[in-house]
């Protein structure tokens, strides 16, 4: 890694915060999850999986240590993860839509399983079923907001990329 | 119509169906008529521990909190989630480290405040824990 991917990964970071942030007012409609999928398309796994570290992070330092944050340095890697095993076999936005509305959908599940580790099973139940509401407009977001922006970032990251590494240091 | 706008469309209509599903299964349901109910309210480290004996036609607890909000000496703050009790009995939770957990019968509440339906007979619980 050189002072390039350095630079690169600190801005990436801030990028998702500032994205997150900026949609803040709006429950559950983000683009943390279509930003972190472009990420990893288009600069690859490793890096995309320290900008996640940093994101969460980021996030500890804005909202205080919280259990449901401790969970996000599982569930953000897993995206990425799962986006880097579809990369070679899925090149339409349609699929990565799919995946975001999935994971959308399956966001408060991920966290209810957090919440059980610390406060038990019956907490954890209660948790998902209460949040399933924000859930559905989470998946239902995320797959409209991927169809749509998907592409479009993909290739502007790609020119963004090619410029910067082009550039000498 | 573009590939796009239809699966677009396609997925609202099943984030619609699926909003009318967990309304008509899931969603916690209210009982009309008259009902009676008790409310106790403990807060230990202020050697507080009340009970209150309501009679109400309301459906929801919330709505008879909000009712005798004076007597209870209640706040309530309101998140994207949802309402949350901040305060009762004039006494109000650190929210750095204090909650008010609620039982139904004795038992962990399900659901936040604003969807515990009453029902006659229910006693309903407030004490204050750390968290």
């Amino acid at each position: 890694m050189n002072s390039k991917d350095i630079v690169l990964i600190g801005i990436l970071s801030a990028t998702i915060t500032a994205g997150k942030l900026a949609l803040s007012f709006i429950p559950n409609i983000e683009v943390v999850t279509l930003l972190f999928i472009a990420y990893t398309i288009v600069f690859g796994y490793r890096k995309t999986m320290f900008v996640s570290l940093i994101f969460t992070t980021t996030e500890i330092f804005i909202y205080g240590l919280n259990t449901w944050l401790l969970v996000y340095y599982f569930i953000w890697p897993f995206l990425i993860l799962l986006t880097e095993i579809m990369k070679k076999a899925v090149k339409s936005e349609y699929g990565y839509a799919v995946l975001g509305g999935i994971f959308g959908y399956a966001f408060g599940f991920f966290f209810a399983i957090g919440e059980s580790l610390f406060y038990g099973i019956a907490y954890g139940w209660a948790y998902w079923i209460r949040g399933l509401l924000f859930d559905l407009i989470h998946g239902t977001s995320n797959f409209i907001v991927i169809l749509t922006l998907l592409n479009p970032l993909k290739s502007l990251l790609s020119k963004l990329k090619m410029a910067y590494y082009r550039e000498k240091s | 119509m573009s590939k796009k706008i239809i699966a677009i469309i396609s997925v609202l209509v099943l984030a619609a169906l699926a909003f009318a599903g967990y309304k008509a299964f899931l969603s916690p349901k209210g009982v009309e008529g008259a009902k009676e109910v008790t409310i106790n309210i403990v807060i230990e480290k202020e050697g507080i521990d009340k009970t209150f004996t309501y009679n109400t036609n309301h459906e929801f607890l919330i709505q008879l909190l909000e009712e005798n909000k004076e007597e209870l000496g209640i706040t309530f703050e309101e998140f994207d989630f949802g309402k949350m009790i901040t305060g009762m009995m004039g006494y109000t939770a650190d929210p750095t480290s204090e909650y008010f957990h609620i039982y139904v019968n004795g038992e962990d509440a399900t659901t936040g405040v604003a969807e515990i339906p009453l029902n006659d007979q229910d006693s309903y619980t407030f004490e204050l824990k750390n968290f």
